[in-house]
């Protein structure tokens, strides 16, 4: 089981319910499989940054889940497939947590270990006799 | 005559010299490791007018975080958060 970032544009002339059913009909997928949602967002309506066959608009959903690369490699067929996907993008999230986590510890230690460095406390001097 | 000459250039060229404010990374010094390309907003900051790629000697990013930003943008790009190109 890997962790999965994944964005499916969908195209804004798609009806709201049958949205929410080409939707679900994915999530099944990965429901089925024995995938696990993390995040699910949904970002909406949002103006695309280029025309994609000719929409100017998209419908954002975003989900995070843990599943087999099998399962992703199905869900991204069948995206393929659909007309009303305008683009989608699946991207793998584990390793570069893992990388960030290692790199947050490493970070932790050094800054954990500087405050010990402070500079030895200078040698008490004898004091002087007085002289007389 | 000469010497004053000579004065006159080095005065010059003094007023030529500014102090550069040394550029730090945005993302050493906020401490963020995993640069998101669902962060639209971070990264909009790091695309010029034409919706290149701003480069580091620019931004001042380090090199670990520019190679970072830069696969953030890209896959933002595929998605259409962010243009490949603008006019």
């Amino acid at each position: 089981m890997r962790l999965y970032d994944i964005v499916v544009v969908l195209s804004p002339e798609v009806a709201p319910d049958q949205a929410t059913a080409l939707v679900d009909g994915f999530k099944k997928i990965l429901a089925d499989d024995g995938a696990q949602m993390k995040i699910e967002e949904i970002w909406g309506r949002r103006r695309l940054a280029y025309p994609i066959a000719k929409r100017r608009e998209g419908v954002y959903y975003y989900w995070q889940f843990e599943a087999k690369a099998e399962t992703v490699a199905e869900l991204e067929r069948k995206l393929r497939l659909s007309d009303d996907v305008l683009r989608h993008l699946a991207v793998r999230a584990d390793e570069e947590l893992k990388r960030s986590v290692k790199l947050k510890k490493k970070r932790e230690a050094k800054a954990a270990a500087k405050p010990k460095k402070t500079p030895a406390e200078p040698a008490s001097e004898p004091a002087e006799p007085a002289e007389g | 005559m000469r010497r004053d000459f000579k004065k006159d250039k080095k005065a010059g060229n003094r007023k030529k010299f500014f102090v550069r404010r040394r550029k730090a990374c945005k993302f050493c010094v906020e401490k963020i490791e995993y640069v998101d390309w669902k962060d639209v907003k971070t990264l909009q900051g790091f695309i010029p007018e034409r919706g290149k790629i701003l480069p580091r000697r620019i931004s001042g990013v380090c090199s670990l975080h520019q190679r970072k930003l830069q696969t953030a943008i890209k896959r933002a790009r595929a998605i259409a958060l962010l243009p490949y190109a603008t006019d």
